[in-house]
């Protein structure tokens, strides 16, 4: 059963000019995928991420997200579905400055009402696995960017979603760190089988990425398959 | 955690948090010391009303006060008064003989008001004899004393010893006059009541009266304040041929003053409280639209709007609450130690309007709870817009800010 399913998907952003964002977009994803969307700027990934993650509504045609329609929630039942089943790694990390490393991871938990143990529990598990353990009690502003991004991964595998969505999650890194964080990306969907789909204009990523769709103009010109480097 | 991430969004701008939190307590300090020192001007007002002017309550014949007939006696007065006394609430009354009368010395003369007391029971019911600067209470002048304000002394050219002429209306209406001699100065500090009261011995006047045991007006001074209206009932029932009234009814003025002085109080107070409103509500609005990306990304990770509302209420009250306490605690500190030493407004004017020129700023607990109930409301209140506005926004467009 695929995990995200797509039909006819539209989005248009209304102006002087009308932008039609994402065009007829059909599109599966299996779980376990390692998924890359690219393209040049403008063509349409954050926008389709934003639709498949429940943040915006498509203009026409649907979303399926392990066979829920996300068309048919509320903005209410929207802020629950993205609770319990989407994990977001952003951009520009966007942890919360005045809390730490442990309390950003937990912070998912909480909204989820995890009881304290189960909490504690995963938090270590998942700031080990980002190679942050000796790094718990520091705030975003003490660690370097590579690092929040981690605390961001963790963050978004703490609630255990049914995928993570990363919009452009190593661009704003240095190579080592792009690369570090690719490894753990991709060590978490081999051992844990964790879904991940993210944009990327990063070779080095696209490079390593097990699917690779192409997006222009708000289609998609191309899905590859490619083995792993 | 929402509890904590309120807590430490407060300190994100130290500066700017405690600038609202001092702004904060000065405003609260400003409205609650005003109330304390309106307050503290109306009980010291109503003290020296009951006890100098109108005691706790007042017996009369029912047109005297408007008319000062002399004429308009209560018959058999003394023995109203002595059953009055035997009331276990009652510390003292003070019967007496009141006349309009006119007052000459060598130099001028004029009108006052005399008052024909029992010294002993005058001394307890208004103090009078702890009043006097100069000369004595009634004492060291056999014949014919009378008790004269400093005001009265000034103006007549009079001192102590010195020979005043007293004319007045018997109670049938005949013109007599009796010579005075000023036994002692009394000043009581209000100068409208200072300007136009003399005492003398009820003995003497009614001699000259003609007045025998009877009174113009007893006047009763209770053990509590609060007994005053019921007390005044009580005896109106048992003598209803006489007018028998609360002090808050003998001076019209003063029930005015205190309903006037509880709504500029609360006026005052009001305002201060929408000017804090309004300094939350920008300080709160700033740290909301400075965080849009940060709400976003919040509601983007599953963060229901009830708990983002909840968390800009929490930073707002605890905003409120760290500065509406220090607010109180300097509040209660200055009060209380301004209660103890007073605030010379340092002018005798405010004497000459019957209000003491030393305040002493006084405010009850229960005035503490409702400023705190009206600052825990304010504070709800002032985070509702910044909070709406928080609800209001789109994630998705939330989180493309910079």
């Amino acid at each position: 059963m695929s995990v995200i399913e797509t039909n006819k998907l539209c989005k248009t952003f209304e102006g002087v000019v009308p932008v039609k964002a994402v065009d007829n977009v059909d599109l599966k994803i299996e779980n376990d995928e390692f998924t890359a969307i690219v393209g040049p700027s403008g063509s349409g990934k954050t926008t389709l991420l934003n639709i498949i993650g429940g943040l915006d509504r498509p203009t026409s045609g649907s979303v399926k997200v392990n066979d829920i329609e996300l068309n048919n929630l509320s903005d209410n039942e929207l802020i629950k579905f993205r609770l319990k089943h989407i994990g977001f790694v952003f951009q520009s990390y966007n942890l919360i400055p005045v809390l730490t490393a442990r309390e950003n991871t937990e912070f998912v938990m909480l909204l989820q009402n995890t009881t304290v143990e189960e909490r504690n529990e995963r938090v270590d598990a998942l700031l080990k696995e980002v190679g942050l353990e000796d790094k718990v009690n520091s705030r975003p502003l003490e660690l370097s960017g590579g690092q929040q991004q981690r605390v961001a991964v963790a963050r978004a595998l703490a609630s255990k979603p049914d995928f993570v969505l990363a919009d452009e999650p190593t661009a704003n890194l240095d190579s080592k760190s792009a690369e570090n964080l690719l490894d753990i990306m991709l060590r978490l969907n081999k051992e844990e089988g964790i879904t991940f789909v993210f944009s990327t204009h990063d070779q080095r990523v696209i490079d390593r990425a097990r699917r690779v769709i192409t997006l222009e103009d708000g289609k998609i010109i191309s899905d590859i398959t490619q083995n792993e480097n | 955690m929402i509890f904590k991430v309120a807590w430490r969004n407060i300190w994100r701008h130290k500066i700017r948090s405690l600038v609202v939190i001092i702004a904060l307590a000065l405003g609260l300090w400003a409205g609650v010391f005003s109330s304390a020192f309106t307050q503290g001007m109306m009980n010291q007002k109503i003290e020296s009303v009951i006890r100098m002017e109108m005691s706790h309550f007042q017996i009369h014949q029912p047109k005297f006060r408007d008319e000062f007939d002399s004429k308009l006696f209560i018959k058999d007065g003394l023995s109203i008064q002595k059953i009055i006394n035997q009331e276990k609430d009652v510390v003292a009354s003070s019967g007496r003989i009141i006349a309009m009368v006119m007052l000459g010395s060598a130099n001028t003369n004029g009108s006052v008001k005399l008052n024909g007391i029992i010294p002993s029971d005058e001394a307890i019911v208004t103090e009078l004899d702890q009043k006097v600067t100069t000369g004595a209470y009634f004492e060291g002048v056999k014949r014919n004393p009378i008790l004269i304000s400093q005001k009265i002394a000034e103006k007549y050219k009079v001192n102590v010893k010195s020979k005043v002429i007293i004319t007045l209306q018997d109670i049938n209406g005949e013109i007599t006059a009796g010579a005075f001699k000023v036994v002692g100065i009394y000043n009581t500090k209000n100068g409208m009541y200072d300007e136009i009261n003399v005492f003398v011995r009820r003995s003497d006047i009614a001699n000259l009266m003609v007045a025998e045991d009877n009174v113009h007006e007893i006047a009763v001074l209770l053990n509590n304040h609060d007994l005053a209206e019921p007390m005044a009932t009580k005896y109106q029932k048992a003598y209803q041929e006489l007018e028998v009234l609360p002090w808050m009814d003998l001076s019209t003025g003063m029930r005015m003053m205190i309903e006037m002085m509880g709504t500029y109080t609360l006026i005052i107070v009001g305002i201060i409280l929408i000017a804090l409103l309004f300094s939350i509500i920008n300080t709160m609005l700033m740290a909301v639209l400075e965080r849009v990306k940060e709400i976003g990304m919040l509601m983007s990770i599953g963060m229901s709007k009830p708990k983002v509302f909840f968390m800009i209420l929490i930073e707002t009250v605890c905003l409120t609450f760290l500065g509406a306490p220090l607010g109180l605690l300097f509040s209660y500190g200055s009060i209380t130690y301004f209660g103890h030493t007073g605030i010379d407004l340092g002018s005798a004017a405010y004497a000459d309007m019957g209000f003491s020129n030393v305040i002493y700023p006084s405010l009850e607990f229960g005035d503490y709870l409702d400023v705190s109930i009206m600052v825990i409301i304010m504070a709800i209140i002032a985070s509702i817009y910044p909070a709406i506005k928080a609800l209001r926004l789109n994630p998705v467009e939330a989180i493309r800010k910079i």
